[in-house]
């Protein structure tokens, strides 16, 4: 993966317009969404946040290409999300995205220089090449030491860095973390975040993050709120943050964005 | 095939579950094959026992009811026979076995070259069974069951005739497995003469060998004709059929056999399905994530039928190959144990592998496919909502 510049450019990386998405749970329909537009720039580490059930993991999984919209459209990269279907989504997210969990999720029976050559299976590299790739990524994260360990051999810090070398090998434009901090301990939870600043602050890459943790705000260049599925803007927006700069002690913030345009 | 390393770390990932699996579909093939055997082996020991131009002439009504002794002279006279003998159930039992313990039966002695040339008789023995009215032609089976000697003299009672008979044994038929004690027949008829003033006057089955093999049917069709519309009408059929039939019993245990067989293969498949499924609900999470990486249906379903079919055909080789050698064993020691000499007949072919590979293949497909379909088949963001 080669270091580049910030190529920030006036045209939005990602834009969703005037999304929603329900979900039936039982008899119940749950709006998971409703009615969120949202344009954000290239090259820069962003983060969602909101409480339990506020809908920043499905607009997360809407911009990653996992889940679809039941109305309104996503363009990721200048492509309507909303064209593909199942297979060509999946096929988008294998070149464009990299996906890192909360839990990690690493196959167990593979070392970790495996498992971060996993989504190298998909492109036409030769498996000299797709190792070359993993060793590479694996550098990136501080791991080529441990490239022959098996994941239960790794700590949990150790474990997401993995997960982040498998979401960089493809050198995909989008990197996208569901709670990548939540299932680690504070020290560890730092360097995670520190890493991924320095994937979007070395190699240009757009990170989106979705977290409850209030040190993120220390790392992101903007954080949006979420509640209820809505993307808060103006004072509620300005409301949210300030709890979440509150609970971080005072010493998060590196500032709340004004939510998208309509 | 480049996700061979993904499949083969996924069969290592629990290695006594694939273990158990591998052998349980390893027990069904070897099983599969061996009875898949019987049918073939069956009929190999038919062949070895029944000779293509042999015929068996009966009383339509049954084997139990008799024809009467004239008509052997007519059937030796249909056009192509080479030679013809009545065969008379004597049921002998030996004093010292107290039973009928193997078959005797009365029989022409000087028509048995013209129809079992094919029998191992030394010639000055059946010289002597045709010189000596006495005389008694026994099987190397039976010869060896009660260590009788040529020459030595033994006495049978009859469990048809109320007679018992002194026979003065003068040769042997030099086949390990022939079971046979063959009398005089004009010996019966005397004595029966002498004991009730009436000879035997009927033939129990008349073998008939046709001279030429392809002329057979024409003559089993000419005898039949020579009996129409007689008291005795007649039903012809070939040493091999007529074997066949004696063994019919074995053959519908053999059927049941084979579709118990079945069962246990759909058994088999039902514990490989389950296996398969369990594995790939354990593995929901990491299969979920691989979709949101990239990897599209077809991916997921090729990798996971893969790894189903490769587990159920390395246990269908493991199985075909236990098979070839439990059957090449068995015929091995066939070689020196009467007891396991049928079992010599049983012989993995090339088609009963191909079977036995096909079971293996279909077991792997079949217990595969529904998992690898589900796991396929269910789009990421659900796959992801039920692990997360």
């Amino acid at each position: 993966m080669a270091a580049a510049e910030n190529p920030r450019s006036d045209a939005p990386l990602i834009v969703t317009r005037r999304v929603s998405r329900r979900y039936r749970r039982g008899v119940d329909e749950v709006h998971a969404l409703e009615d969120v537009s949202l344009s954000l720039l290239g090259g820069h580490f962003v983060a969602f946040m909101g409480p339990s059930g506020s809908g920043k993991s499905t607009l997360l999984n809407l911009i990653s290409g996992i889940d679809r919209p039941d109305e309104g459209e996503v363009c990721v990269a200048g492509q309507r999300l909303n064209d593909l279907s199942e297979d060509e989504l999946a096929q988008w997210r294998a070149r464009h995205v990299g996906l890192i969990f909360q839990f990690f999720n690493l196959i167990p029976v593979l070392s970790a220089r495996d498992n971060v050559a996993l989504p190298l299976l998909l492109t036409r590299l030769s498996k000299a090449e797709r190792l070359l790739r993993a060793e590479t990524a694996l550098r990136v994260v501080g791991l080529e030491s441990r490239a022959d360990h098996w994941p239960r051999a790794l700590s949990g810090g150790e474990q997401q860095r993995v997960a982040i070398a498998r979401a960089i090998v493809t050198d995909p434009d989008l990197i996208v973390a569901d709670e990548p901090t939540g299932d680690l301990d504070a020290r560890n939870a730092e360097a995670i975040l520190a890493l991924l600043r320095q994937l979007k602050s070395e190699f240009g890459k757009t990170v989106v993050m979705v977290t409850h943790d209030p040190r993120a705000l220390r790392y992101v260049d903007a954080a949006y709120h979420l509640d209820k599925g809505v993307l808060l803007e103006g004072e509620d927006a300005e409301r949210a943050a300030a709890a979440i700069h509150a609970a971080a002690g005072g010493t998060a913030a590196r500032g709340t964005a004004a939510a998208g345009s309509r | 095939m480049k996700y061979w390393g993904l499949i083969a770390a996924n069969l290592r990932r629990n290695k006594l579950r694939t273990l158990l699996t591998g052998g349980a579909i390893t027990l069904a093939v070897v099983l599969v094959c061996v009875l898949l055997t019987m049918p073939a082996g069956l009929d190999a020991l038919l062949n070895a026992v029944a000779n293509n131009t042999r015929i068996s002439v009966h009383n339509k009504a049954g084997i139990v009811y008799s024809m009467p002794y004239s008509f052997v002279r007519k059937v030796r006279q249909v056009d192509g026979v080479a030679g013809a003998l009545a065969m008379t159930w004597f049921g002998g039992a030996f004093e010292e076995a107290g039973r009928v313990t193997f078959p005797s039966f009365a029989i022409d002695a000087e028509h048995i070259a013209a129809v079992y040339p094919d029998y191992p008789i030394a010639a000055e023995q059946l010289a002597d069974f045709q010189r000596y009215r006495d005389g008694a032609i026994v099987g190397r089976q039976v010869m060896k069951k009660y260590g009788w000697k040529i020459g030595q003299r033994v006495t049978l009672r009859s469990t048809v005739w109320p007679l018992s008979l002194d026979f003065r044994i003068v040769g042997e038929i030099a086949a390990e497995r022939a079971p046979y004690f063959w009398l005089n027949r004009e010996y019966l008829d005397q004595a029966l003469k002498a004991k009730r003033g009436r000879g035997l006057g009927i033939a129990g089955i008349i073998w008939v060998r046709a001279r030429d093999p392809n002329r057979v049917n024409a003559i089993m069709r000419a005898i039949d004709e020579l009996s129409r519309n007689s008291d005795a009408e007649t039903a012809c059929e070939t040493e091999k059929s007529f074997f066949a039939n004696f063994f019919g019993s074995l053959q519908g245990f053999v059927t049941i056999i084979l579709i118990v067989t079945a069962l246990v293969a759909l058994c088999i498949v039902f514990i490989a399905a389950n296996t398969a499924s369990m594995a790939v609900r354990e593995r929901a999470a990491e299969i979920a994530v691989l979709k949101a990486i990239g990897f599209g249906r077809q991916v997921i379903f090729r990798t996971l039928l893969v790894e189903a079919v490769a587990l159920s055909a390395a246990a269908g080789v493991a199985g075909v190959v236990t098979a070839a050698g439990l059957t090449g064993a068995l015929r091995a020691f066939a070689g020196w144990s009467d007891a396991l000499g049928p079992l010599g007949s049983f012989i993995v072919t090339t088609p009963v592998i191909l079977q036995g590979l096909l079971l293996s293949l279909s077991v792997g497909v079949l217990a595969g496919m529904v998992p690898a379909l589900g796991a396929a088949r269910k789009p990421v963001v659900a796959a992801l909502h039920d692990i997360f």
